[in-house]
């Protein structure tokens, strides 16, 4: 991890100094060794901030969004679920790729800085997870970036063990009232602080839904038929298009398993209009299934 | 001194729950926060009165994160206010600590002071009765000493807890709401000379010492552009601090009858300042950013003589972001 510290600074170095970005968006140290945090270098002198490290586990892309509307050229560092976040930007024509210098880092499974604030703050907290290993990382098919203009370090095998879709086929096989009472149970302590949203880079329109005052898309109240709807029509909005990176559900400060939503969507529409993987590869002009229309595309579930 | 044992604890809870709600902070499935005693479960949840805190403030004891005002509906030409939802229940928040004590008595300023008075809170503030737990160990991200708290004597308990050893708490009663509470539970209670602990160190100091006047000519300030880098904008800090109290008044009604409620907002959210004709002043993280941090810091300062923060922590732990207040005081200080 150190060499790759040393080769991002060098790499942001070099291009703060020569102009050809002018903020590079990496990771720096926090208050304690483990809450490593995001951090944006202007200068040469901020690139010897920039770390990497067992706790880098942040998708930086959604920060691109700050810089939509900019001019800036954005040095960043991804990992191999943070650069799918890259091809989701680009292909939802959010961001165009010459402002971008993109630098890869293969990642090796990361721990949750935020996890380990919340279990040193002396709060009731969670019980800790048996691994180490961030839950989001357990799950990870693409260790490696799919799109960089630079790779640092070696590539990494995927982390996920044993079959991708067991919860999901569990919760299949429950009985609609049963899936109704679990998602009822999990759904009601919602706060709608919408960190969710926030951080997810593939919730990148302009106006959310949300926010929409006329017509109320869904109400404000904190109740389950609210935060139901809530959750329904972000997922549904996620179908095809949701990256992976389990940030949702690694910042949400009530621990709902919104990945365990993500990925049902993942597998019907691999099932459905696949097989498709969000952000694998990056082709111009490509759109994610749920964007298009086919002559052919499955109707009986209608 | 009047001390309980640990083992009565859920009897003295019992106890206090036929004649009140019982705010108790509690490990619920994954989340923790202060819940009604009525509402415990064994099986699934856990009483956490020896932890620090709960995630949960209990500001929203007083004040609930969604509020039913009134209903009302249509008759004729006229409309018809159907119930008011005052809530005059009686409650104890049983074991909260000297932070989000001191954040109830900002609460009060803003629902109860300066010519406006808040029914709906009032209401229940008024049917409220603190049990406080005193602190004696600060955790990792508590400054609320610099705050200007004392953690081992919480202001505005009705009764103080102590932690003098596994053994059991020191039952101390300060008001007269505190009396008779007491009396409810004194066959619980027993006498003893038990020695207190001392109170810990803390690890993080803060000096806000001149921070508000400070702040006056710094709205218009660089730093605030590269302190806000990192914040996403969600919510997350507004909802569990326990200071934070803007609220939305909403409408929720089908035909020609329904009910108007109040939610919690948050200066986090787009929402929050959009305006009818779309112009919204806060658009980016930056200015709603460093309305948060002025809000807390000056604005509430000049109003009320005091910060909109008590140092209990929360937010520096759970942004998803790494934000601390903390540090933000520190660059204004530098700044």
């Amino acid at each position: 991890m150190k060499e790759i510290t040393a080769k991002i600074q060098e790499t942001a170095a070099r291009l703060l100094e020569s102009g050809q970005v002018d903020i590079f968006i990496g990771w720096q140290k926090g208050e304690f060794e483990y809450n490593t945090k995001p951090f944006f270098a202007h200068n040469v002198e901020e690139a010897k901030n920039l770390v990497f490290d067992e706790y880098s586990i942040h998708n930086l892309s959604n920060y691109l969004l700050k810089f939509r509307d900019g001019h800036e050229k954005i040095g960043i560092v991804v990992k191999g679920c943070d650069s799918r976040g890259i091809v989701r930007l680009l292909q939802d024509n959010q961001f165009k790729r010459d402002r971008l210098y993109i630098v890869g880092v293969p990642c090796p499974g990361m721990k949750d800085p935020l996890k380990r604030m919340y279990e040193d703050s002396g709060f009731a907290v969670k019980k800790p997870a048996d691994s180490e290993m961030a839950e989001k990382c357990r799950h990870c098919i693409q260790p490696n970036p799919v799109i960089y203009d630079e790779l640092i370090g070696e590539e990494k095998p995927p982390l996920l063990k044993g079959e991708r879709f067991k919860e999901i086929k569990e919760l299949e096989a429950k009985s609609y009232d049963e899936r109704y009472a679990f998602f009822e149970k999990v759904l009601s302590t919602c706060i709608r602080c919408y960190a969710c949203r926030q951080v997810c880079v593939a919730c990148n329109c302009r106006t959310c839904i949300f926010d929409e005052t006329k017509p109320q898309w869904v109400g404000r109240e904190t109740n389950v038929s609210d935060n139901m709807m809530y959750h329904v029509v972000r997922a549904s909005h996620m179908a095809g298009r949701c990256i992976e990176c389990g940030e949702c559900e690694r910042v949400c400060p009530v621990d709902i398993p919104l990945m365990l939503i993500n990925r049902k969507l993942i597998k019907d529409v691999a099932e459905f209009f696949g097989p498709y993987e969000a952000g694998i590869v990056y082709e111009e002009g490509a759109k994610p299934p749920l964007s298009m229309y086919k002559e052919d595309d499955p109707d009986d579930f209608i | 001194m009047k001390v309980f044992k640990k083992g009565r604890l859920e009897k003295i809870l019992d106890k206090l729950s036929e004649s009140a709600e019982v705010y108790v902070p509690m490990m619920r499935g994954a989340q923790s926060g202060f819940f009604d005693y009525k509402t415990y479960n064994p099986d699934f949840d856990e009483l956490v009165l020896e932890a620090l805190n709960v995630l949960r403030p209990p500001k929203e004891v007083v004040f609930p994160q969604t509020e039913k005002m009134y209903s009302f509906k249509q008759e004729g030409q006229d409309v018809i206010i159907d119930k008011v939802y005052e809530d005059e229940n009686p409650r104890i928040i049983f074991g909260i600590r000297a932070c989000d004590l001191k954040a109830i008595e900002y609460l009060d300023e803003v629902f109860l002071t300066c010519g406006y008075e808040d029914a709906f809170y009032k209401k229940r503030r008024e049917n409220t009765v603190f049990i406080a737990n005193a602190c004696y160990t600060p955790g990792k991200n508590c400054f609320c000493e610099s705050m200007g708290v004392n953690p081992v004597e919480p202001e505005l308990a009705d009764i103080v807890l102590r932690e003098y050893s596994d053994e059991g708490y020191v039952w101390e009663v300060k008001t007269e709401k505190g009396e008779n509470i007491t009396r409810l539970i004194s066959d619980l209670l027993e006498d003893k000379e038990v020695q207190l602990p001392e109170l810990k160190k803390f690890v993080i100091k803060v000096d806000y010492d001149g921070v508000a006047e400070k702040l006056k000519g710094l709205f218009e300030h660089p730093m605030w552009d590269r302190l806000s880098e990192p914040c996403q904008t969600c919510g997350i800090c507004t909802y569990i601090c326990p200071t934070c109290h803007c609220f939305d008044i909403q409408v929720k009604a089908w035909g020609d009858e329904g009910y108007r409620f109040r939610c919690w907002d948050s200066c986090m959210y787009r929402e929050y300042t959009q305006m009818a004709g779309g112009h919204n002043p806060r658009e980016t993280a930056k200015e709603r950013f460093r309305n948060r941090f002025l809000h807390k810091l000056e604005f509430f300062y000049e109003r009320y003589g005091k910060p909109l923060c008590t140092g209990c922590g929360r937010c520096v732990f759970v942004c998803p972001s790494g934000v601390s207040i903390v540090k933000i005081i520190e660059e204004i200080k530098g700044a």
